[in-house]
């Protein structure tokens, strides 16, 4: 696919320009391999919950769905997760009390809109609230801390010079690649999303998968989770805030339709780690986080600008086919 | 509003003081025999039980400890009083949801409203409404800028909380001889009037000691906010001095972020006096030093006075018959030594 | 003669397509000029530029005799030339009086007069005809057919003097052709001119006075006679002749029934239906619109629920939706290939091996060498054109897009083809193979089920006809032993 590669190729110029303009403004600390290092490892920290979240978000939005619930689901699952009930089990106890939350949410959001018929974006803004009031009754509106020193120890503890929260998202992104573009089940994502009537006419139980999907971007939701959990050493009902709108930005700047039916993890990440980069480039420079954000606005915007263009000519093509260009009145 | 030396004598005082404005009941009586306008020891306690009101309260729903603490020390209060029924509504998600959570309210007649707004300029003409209706209403931090909107406001000092940690860290940077220290600054939600007088605050009483903040970053008053922030804040600035960090809540994530890249050369002031934050000042083995304080025990001081706002009542201690208009609260500082003093009114 | 627009050596090129090479076109005043042309060959820029949409590159437009440049469709309807598209552009939820009048209503003081609209759209549709249309009805209860007639009554209301058809029956069922056919006459005695597009060699000779054929780009023929020998039009068109449109039926042989319907029924649809089909049968069905066919097909296929009656396929039941039926060798290449079939953005290849995924894959792991293998194979099987599986199955046209779909059952192990609509938006050429490569299915032992709106390809290309008529099957029989006529008189009741 040259298309992605190429949309790649275009992200992966944004960052190492976002570094340039770094290089530009703080010579003093950009210069320095030490401190770029730690950087970098900064950003990609700051990425791992995010990009984790984004990968489930991407296969819900190949699909053909909307997930506005993933923010929701990670507080939900990082305050369950870290009731002190839960902690007594340990980190396996809080591992799994977290994936088992945000897939059982997602399982949730899955049955509603694929066997419910709701609209996803209407099931995932009710579930939205609805686990968000949870989280918020489990924890007594309080901010809990995570006491596990093994939890904690994912951000700190490295391997190979790399935080094991870096490692886990890395893992992810990976199995959410081959996930895609190797198997079968990556393969009725895409045709779902692209048609769900050919799909099920060509024997793809398209209900069936519409769950599954949103159950994996729970899942995803759990494993961001844990990590955002390690991370802040608590969790609480406002944590992960935004975070829909951080993924489906990601997913789009990426390259992935939001029609459904076309993008690429690969891109997704590229899209998470710009906004990081971002984010961290403005930390450095002491700028405003609302200019930050205008910028973060401009490249969605120019992001699916440059997606129209790139899809203009098979549009185009399609139009010619079937004359559909209407006249003006 | 630009920093001029009153301003800078009121850092210097340290802050607010208890501020009360007129609004007293009005001495129609032409039979007072005594000239001085004193109060003798002979008073009726206010805790002494009167007669029996319903305070209705509404604040936003919780997603912080902070204001969870306002409305858990609002039913605290009102249950420690014999003669008062609280009636508590869910403010919803929004000022729109608030003001029709409170205008059921006022359908139950209540005796005296308590509110902690979502938007204070929002939910003015709901005090106006209220007020006109005969309801008093105690406006709880987030004021109402019209006067007529209330009866009495109580808020927290956010300007002098800024400036009460500026000064926390310029005394001890000057006390220490640091030249020209480099400073960090972990705001709260910046779009939020209280978080830019905070900083507003914080930057004018650093300029006493000539001194002003390096990096500030904006989190969220969540604990994933703080961290992720001042993860960036800390590469930002290779060495610090100082970091004020606005919200204890969020102190949580703060204080991860820098124990997660080993960081310990500076010291750092929290804000509004969390429990966990008053132990682990007092404990003395993190870079967290002091905090200065917001407390939300101003909403148990709010039932307090809206129960004697119903009864007609004035504060005992003082010498007009009414309650006062306006109250602001001092922002305090904790450090080890008055740590132990603070712990009960932590949240 | 009485000319009203005259196209002399117009060139249109996109970028990498030379769209339009030179084409000439003349069109007399209250004529039913029809142009025929295979797909790609420059119909639809063709019109494009009639209505405004585009600018051509070279060459010269003539619009009442003088020259002319359209920079914009609006421009092309105030001059009096109005089109119709195949997708009919209405808004759904307005009324049809508001759709006719749409950018134009008449209005007083800024008001739209509602009376005014619907007395003067009332007055439109009894121009030809269609006084028994209400104006005020809402545009989505209307069927295909009646969605047309706004059309028509909207260029009316822009009083068109020339109005475009693409394609216009395409959309519709027997009868309702019959009724366009009498308003494009209507329109003809308002002295109006129609271009009339269409595949259909018969439409030509029914409705049209002269035909305009082009071919890559150009007009290899303009302004011959409408009853011009159809073979020589197909000739003009594809560049080579056609002998026979259908493949010759093998000898019959009495093989066993492979599918066996008997007493299906779905309420409001299709009552007691039995069929069977034999291995290297293909039996067509036939039927106006709304008699059940597509349904039945539909159901068959496990796509819908039957509320009684058995599917049997080599003597077993068939259960389990679409994927029992997959599962059994039973599927569908249905009506709508765009919209139900096929996913346009993805390559050839993985729409061919969509429903074959598990034979292409280990562990869930897919291996895309033996499925561009597979695709390559059944590319040069099917002739596809251009025969690359890289390329996103939406750039193809019409006909290769269906053996595409055709592609994805011969991947799996299929027994039993159902077919609906097989040839819709296939064009004269690719028809013929399309024909061939059915033929050749059946030969190698599948069986072909196809529902067809055309008697003659149902006639043609079949063994054995069914004739439905209001949810029933009214006729079985031999394909050779029935004419169009007797068809036609089956479907609609009788005389």
């Amino acid at each position: 696919m040259s298309e992605s590669i190429r949309r790649n190729l275009g992200l992966a110029a944004i960052l190492i320009a976002l570094f340039g303009i770094g290089f530009l403004t703080k010579p003093e600390l950009y210069g320095d391999p030490g401190w770029l290092a730690g950087n970098i490892a900064t950003i990609l920290q700051q990425s791992a919950a995010i990009g984790v979240v984004t990968v489930g978000m991407t296969f819900v939005i190949i699909g053909g769905g909307i997930d506005l619930s993933v923010g929701a689901i990670v507080a939900l699952a990082g305050v369950w997760s870290t009731t002190v009930d839960t902690q007594g089990f340990g980190a396996a106890g809080m591992v799994f009390t977290a994936l088992a939350v945000g897939a059982g949410v997602g399982l949730v959001n899955g049955i509603l809109i694929a066997y419910g018929r709701l609209v996803a974006f209407i099931a995932t803004l009710a579930m939205l609230v609805a686990a968000r009031g949870l989280a918020a009754q489990i924890s007594g509106k309080q901010t809990q801390l995570s006491l596990n020193a093994t939890i904690n120890s994912l951000t700190t503890t490295k391997l190979l010079g790399i935080p094991l929260i870096v490692l886990i998202f890395a893992v992810v992104a990976a199995a959410g690649a081959v996930l895609l573009n190797r198997t079968t089940f990556g393969r009725r994502t895409i045709a779902v999303g692209g048609n769900p009537e050919a799909a099920r006419l060509a024997g793809i139980n398209v209900r069936g998968h519409t769950m599954l999907l949103y159950v994996l971007s729970g899942l995803c939701c759990g494993i961001g989770a844990v990590l955002l959990t390690s991370q802040a050493t608590s969790a609480q009902a406002a944590m992960a805030n935004l975070y829909e709108l951080d993924a489906i930005a990601a997913a789009i700047i990426g390259g992935t339709l939001l029609s459904g039916g076309r993008g690429t993890i690969t891109g997704a990440i590229f899209g998470v780690l710009v906004f990081s980069t971002i984010t961290n480039l403005f930390a450095v420079n002491n700028l405003s986080t609302e200019a930050q954000n205008m910028v973060k606005g401009g490249i969605i915007i120019a992001a699916v600008l440059v997606q129209q263009i790139k899809f203009g000519s098979l549009t185009a093509f399609l139009h010619r086919q079937k004359a559909v260009t209407a006249p003006t009145t | 509003m630009k920093p001029g030396p009153i301003n800078r004598r009121r850092i210097l005082l340290g802050g607010a003081i208890l501020t009360t404005t007129a609004a007293l009941a009005a001495c129609t009586g032409n039979d007072t025999p005594s000239s001085a306008q004193t109060k003798g020891g002979d008073a009726v306690p206010n805790s002494s039980p009167g007669k029996a009101v319903t305070i209705g309260f509404s604040a936003p729903a919780a997603d912080h400890g902070w204001i969870a603490a306002i409305t858990g020390n609002a039913r605290a209060q009102a249950a420690t009083f014999s003669d008062v029924t609280l009636k508590t509504v869910e403010a919803g998600a929004d000022a729109a949801a608030q003001r029709a959570a409170l205008a059921t309210l006022v359908s139950q007649k209540p005796d005296v409203i308590v509110v902690l707004p979502h938007d204070g300029k929002e939910l003015n003409s709901f005090g106006l409404e209220a007020m006109k209706a005969d309801i008093p209403v105690v406006n709880l931090d987030r004021a109402f800028p019209d006067a007529l909107a209330y009866r009495l406001q109580i808020k927290g000092d956010n300007y002098g909380m800024g400036a009460a940690a500026g000064h926390y860290i310029g005394t001890r940077l000057t006390a220490a001889g640091t030249a020209s220290p480099i400073i960090g600054e972990i705001a709260g939600i910046d779009s939020l009037e209280l978080t830019q007088e905070r900083s507003r605050g914080f930057k004018e009483a650093l300029a006493v000691y000539g001194f002003s903040v390096a990096n500030r970053r904006a989190a969220e008053f969540t604990a994933d906010s703080g961290q992720r922030e001042a993860t960036n804040l800390l590469n930002a600035l290779p060495t610090m001095d100082a970091l004020w960090n606005h919200d204890d809540d969020q102190g949580i994530g703060v204080l991860a972020a820098i124990s997660q890249a080993s960081r310990g050369e500076f010291f750092m002031v929290g804000g509004a006096g969390s429990t966990a934050a008053i132990q682990t000042i007092q404990a003395d083995n993190s870079v967290l030093k002091a905090s200065v304080t917001y407390s939300p025990s101003m909403a148990s001081s709010a039932i307090a006075l809206a129960r004697l706002i119903a009864q007609g009542r004035g504060m005992s201690d003082l010498v007009e018959l009414a309650v006062p208009k306006e109250i602001v609260l001092a922002s305090e500082t904790i450090t080890k030594d008055n740590a132990a003093g603070y712990l009960p009114l932590g949240f | 003669m009485n000319e009203i627009l005259r196209l002399t050596d117009v060139v249109k090129t996109f970028p990498g397509v030379r769209a339009l090479d030179g084409v000439h076109l003349s069109v007399a005043r209250g004529e039913v000029h029809c142009l025929l042309g295979q797909n790609g060959a420059g119909k639809s820029t063709l019109i494009k530029i009639l209505s405004g949409a585009h600018r051509p590159d070279s060459g010269r437009m003539d619009w009442q005799g003088t020259p002319v440049a359209f920079a914009a469709p609006m421009e092309a309807m105030r001059a009096g030339i109005a089109t119709i598209y195949q997708e009919l552009d209405l808004v759904d939820h307005l009324s049809i009086a508001e759709n006719v009048y749409l950018g134009h209503e008449p209005r007083r003081a800024g008001f739209v007069r509602r009376a005014e609209m619907l007395r003067r759209t009332d007055e439109l549709l009894a121009r030809f005809g269609h006084a028994e249309l209400d104006p005020a009805r809402m545009v989505h209860t209307l069927p295909a057919a009646g969605r047309q007639l706004v059309s028509i009554a909207r260029a009316l209301s822009h009083e068109a003097r020339l109005i475009v058809m693409d394609e216009p029956t395409a959309v519709l069922a027997h009868d309702e052709v019959a009724n366009l056919m009498r308003v494009v006459r209507e329109l003809t005695a308002l002295d109006i001119a129609v271009i009339y597009i269409t595949h259909r060699l018969e439409e030509i000779r029914e409705i049209g006075d002269r035909v305009t054929v082009l071919k890559d780009g150009r007009s290899t023929a303009t302004g011959l006679p409408a009853d011009t020998p159809a073979r020589d039009l197909v000739t003009r068109m594809t560049g080579r002749a056609i002998d026979s449109i259908f493949p010759a039926r093998p000898t019959t042989v009495d093989a066993p029934a492979l599918l066996t319907v008997s007493g299906l029924t779905r309420r409001a649809e299709f009552t007691d239906v039995s069929l069977s089909v034999a291995a290297g049968e293909i039996v067509g069905i036939t039927g106006l619109v709304g008699s059940g066919r597509s349904e039945l097909l539909e159901t068959i296929a496990g796509a819908r629920r039957a509320d009684s009656g058995a599917i049997t396929l080599d003597g077993r039941p068939v259960r389990g939706g679409v994927p029992g039926a997959v599962r059994a060798g039973l599927v569908l290449a249905p009506e709508e290939r765009k919209s139900q079939a096929l996913i346009l953005g993805e390559p050839v290849y993985r729409n061919m091996t969509l429903a074959a995924l598990r034979r292409f894959s280990a562990a869930g792991l897919t291996r895309p060498g033996r499925e561009r293998a597979a695709a390559r194979a059944l590319a040069e099987r099917l002739q596809l054109r251009p025969p690359d599986v890289e390329r996103p199955v939406g750039t193809l046209s019409g006909g290769n897009q269906q053996k595409v779909v055709l592609g994805r059952w011969l991947l799996g192990h299929t027994r039993l083809l159902l077919l609906d609509e097989p040839t819709r938006g296939v064009d004269a050429g690719a028809r013929a193979e399309l024909y061939q490569l059915i033929r050749d299915l059946a030969a190698d032992g599948l069986g072909v089920l196809m529902v067809s709106s055309e008697v003659p390809e149902c006639l043609g290309l079949a063994d054995r006809v069914l004739v439905m008529r209001a949810g029933r099957i009214v006729h079985t029989g031999p394909a050779e032993g029935i004419d169009e006529e007797k068809v036609l008189e089956l479907a609609m009741g009788g005389k």
